[in-house]
């Protein structure tokens, strides 16, 4: 019988683990030779193990479907993905540097916007974003931070650099996931997380409640924090029970909150009324407040706003952050790490292609069939096109698409995804993976040991949503000590 | 505490307390199925009495027999007062209440709900029933169990208290309602002459023979139960117990003044009977009273603590 990496063939994109088709990198030593001494029948035990622990702990993301909402258990790979700490710790510090120049820009849009003054930033982007909210101007959080938690995507490109692919600065999920990943690894593996420097990550939430404390109103000792959920039929339901859970806070939904005349935000207890300090909002910006944005919205709270710009409660993250969370403004990230902090930046951005420059659209044009194509506004990876692996259909549709409304679209290089091993019908085999870490911002900053790596389950797949199949991989950061 | 978590773990309590109270009464009810010679006016049919769900199930199925009757009771999806929909409406309001407990509260609930999903088909086999049933009936203690050991005594905790007691003051009087059959004066020799068994098995049914013995120490009557289950101060399934349980709640609970005053009514009412001449049709009419009772107590707890109708989903 073949051993466990003898038909484990790497592509020609960075494969995670191994050097080549028979050596692993330093760092995945220990869990290469781990692995192969279990042997495949061993390793799929351990994935029915995993697999029964999701069950019975209730990790599950729901899915929209014709039949209803489904709930269904968490995809997970038992095979880990590993990340030098030497390595990680840069990544780590240029993500902080991101999140802080994004936030600078954030604050500059709705305040002076001295970036479109000194002509470094064209003003038709804010002009043109769907997220920019005009209610929202001549306004200034806690510490001028907009976007107090984002979810940044990571790939590595064939060379082995780290890229940032998209920052989402609107509701980004997945951190429970994170979290929920290392409690199941450590029922699969517990032998070789002991024997391994790996850093934890379930101290999550005590950064996060930390942050939201941070940002509470002035003057607020002990605030009282509230997750506001659109419902149990949100995909991420699961998530925002978790994190109130981890955190102590109240999970809320829009009718068990009232803002008053003295534009304070209560709550519904069996007490009466309770006032709410902070509020992490787990819902979009348009449906936060029906007096401001949509007026059909049932999922927030009338008066929300009103209470927000008196300072009487803090939203997190704040209305019109998404005004950052666009793949144009994306691609002068870069340009406002120099201009905010005067800093170099420390993480590349992918070369991005703005449809809305004619020499740009002309180049992308002639190239769809190498591109990656997105819509500057959608995130789950919906509503894009990959390129290579496009019908000549889809190509012709994007090709009227991109031309009829260009602000609406970026192209990217088609990066080859790195893999990671993945446990594929009781075999090894490389997986395209990215990772998602999680960064907070209020008085203080935090990234977390990694993140949620999600994986394509199918063979060549680019695609890592859970809303499209993908899967996930818990993430060790490994300090070697080399 | 918010009043929309307040009304979930109200129901979330109903529903665990309906679960491992119909495991324990389906277990039990076969066990006595066994004993029993055929043709007796004690049949399988009387579960859908005690569960007042006899309408329902000839609305999916004509024979009242043992298997029909089973599935019904125990794993019929239809039937939202079924065990599995228990379990479900149980769950339902756990998921939605996880930051109020222990994790593995929600564990245990979940599991039971998993494990009922998977084994329903078992269930047509005796064998596979009790299996099932004894594992309902453990998880559910379980789950008592670690919130006793690891929540705190606050208001989250009561209105899971509160709801366990209303429940099981329900269940008790139903389950006494079959004291209406044992105590009719055309009943036949036949079953006259199993008596005796039939007693011994309404006390089982809800755990009580044991401390009914230590406590009364004489041969059972029916009077002597009556009294036990329904006026016992100290038993936690009879029905003055519960009602007292409640009252404790209230307590502690903000802007509960005057809710005990019906169930201090109730109290008086009941400490006053006599249960040792009773006819079965004022028995019935007695247990009707204390289930409408608890029905008035049930809605001030809700107009009290949970959100106005408009502003909640509606609760079974």
């Amino acid at each position: 019988m073949a051993t466990l990496w003898e038909n484990y063939k790497i592509t020609n994109a960075y494969d995670e683990m191994r050097y080549s088709d028979t050596q692993a990198r330093p760092a995945s030593q220990r869990l290469s030779t781990h692995l192969e001494h279990l042997g495949n029948a061993a390793l799929d035990l351990r994935k029915s193990a995993a697999e029964l622990a999701i069950m019975e702990m209730g990790v599950t993301f729901t899915v929209y479907s014709e039949e209803g909402n489904i709930d269904r258990a968490w995809p997970f790979d038992i095979i880990p993905r590993i990340i030098e700490y030497k390595e990680w710790v840069n990544v780590e510090i240029g993500l902080k540097q991101r999140l802080k120049a994004l936030n600078c820009f954030i604050n500059d849009v709705y305040n002076g916007q001295e970036i479109i003054k000194d002509g470094l930033v064209p003003a038709y982007i804010i002009e043109s974003s769907t997220n920019f909210l005009a209610e929202c101007k001549g306004f200034s959080p806690r510490h001028g931070v907009w976007a107090n938690i984002c979810g940044s995507d990571l790939v590595r490109d064939k060379d082995g650099q780290f890229y940032v692919l998209e920052d989402n600065l609107r509701v980004p999920s997945g951190v429970s996931y994170m979290i929920e990943n290392r409690v199941i690894t450590k029922k699969v593996f517990p032998e070789l997380l002991q024997d391994l420097d790996v850093l934890p990550v379930d101290d999550y939430p005590a950064h996060l409640f930390e942050m939201l404390v941070s940002v509470a109103p002035e003057h607020v000792d002990n605030p009282r924090i509230a997750v506001l959920t659109p419902g149990i039929y949100n995909s991420a339901y699961f998530e925002h029970a978790f994190l109130a859970q981890q955190i102590g806070a109240e999970l809320v939904e829009g009718d068990d909150l009232v803002v008053r005349d003295d534009d304070c935000v209560y709550m519904r207890t069996i007490k009466g009324m309770e006032r709410v300090d902070v509020i992490y909002r787990r819902i979009d910006d348009k449906f936060l407040d029906p007096e401001v944005f949509r007026k059909d919205s049932v999922l927030g709270a009338k008066g929300l706003i009103r209470a927000w710009q008196a300072g009487n409660v803090s939203l997190v993250n704040a209305p019109g952050s998404g005004v950052a969370d666009d793949k144009v403004v994306y691609a002068y990230v870069p340009e406002m790490i120099r201009y905010y902090l005067n800093e170099e930046p420390l993480l590349p951005n992918v070369p991005t292609y703005l449809c809305s420059d004619a020499e740009h659209l002309d180049y992308v044009l002639r190239h769809l069939p190498e591109l990656v194509v997105k819509p500057a506004n959608e995130s789950g990876g919906y509503g894009m096109l990959v390129g290579p692996h496009a019908t000549s259909d889809e190509i012709d549709l994007f090709r009227t698409l991109v031309k009829s409304n260009p602000r609406n679209y970026i192209a990217q290089p088609t990066l080859a995804l790195s893999t990671c091993p993945t446990l594929c019908d009781n075999q090894l085999e490389p997986r395209h993976i990215d990772l998602r870490p999680f960064i907070l911002q209020g008085g203080n900053s935090y990234v977390t040991a990694g993140g949620l790596t999600r994986v394509a389950m199918k063979k060549g797949s680019l695609v890592v949503n859970s809303s499209q199949g993908g899967g996930s991989k818990d993430t060790w950061v490994i300090n070697t000590g080399l | 505490m918010l009043s929309r978590s307040a009304e979930r773990l109200y129901w979330l309590g109903r529903y665990l307390e309906r679960s491992e109270n119909t495991a324990r009464l389906l277990s039990v009810y076969m066990n006595l199925m066994f004993d029993l010679p055929m043709g007796l006016e004690i049949s399988w049919r009387n579960l859908l009495t005690i569960s007042g769900s006899e309408k329902l199930f000839f609305k999916s199925y004509d024979k009242p027999d043992e298997q029909h009757i089973m599935r019904f009771l125990l794993a019929d999806t239809e039937n939202p007062g079924s065990l599995f929909s228990s379990l479900n409406f149980a769950r339902e309001n756990i998921r939605t209440s996880r930051e109020l407990m222990p994790d593995e509260a929600w564990q245990q609930v979940n599991e039971m709900y998993l494990l009922i999903k998977t084994k329903a088909d078992s269930t047509s086999q005796r064998r596979g029933r009790i299996l099932l049933l004894t594992e309902i009936m453990r998880g559910c203690q379980r789950f008592t169990g670690f919130l006793s050991g690891a929540m705190s005594q606050d208001d989250a905790f009561r209105f899971i208290k509160l709801g366990r007691n209303m429940e099981r003051a329900d269940m008790t009087t139903r389950i006494l309602d079959i004291g209406s059959v044992l105590l009719a004066e055309d009943r036949s020799d036949k079953l006259r002459q199993y008596e005796n068994t039939l007693w011994i098995n309404v006390l089982k049914s809800l755990s009580a023979l044991l401390m009914y013995r230590k406590h009364r120490r004489h041969r059972i009557s029916s009077g002597d139960v009556l009294d036990y289950l329904i006026k016992d101060a100290n038993f936690p399934r009879s029905v003055i117990h519960c009602i007292s349980e409640v009252e404790a709640c209230f307590k502690f609970l903000p802007g509960s003044d005057g809710l005990s005053d019906n169930l201090k009514e109730l109290s008086t009412l009941l400490l006053a009977k006599d249960f040792y001449q009773m006819t079965p049709v004022r028995l019935h009419d007695l247990l009707d009273t204390i289930q409408i009772k608890l029905g008035v107590t049930n809605n001030q707890i809700a107009a009290s603590w949970f959100l106005a109708p408009q502003q909640s989903m509606s609760q079974i």
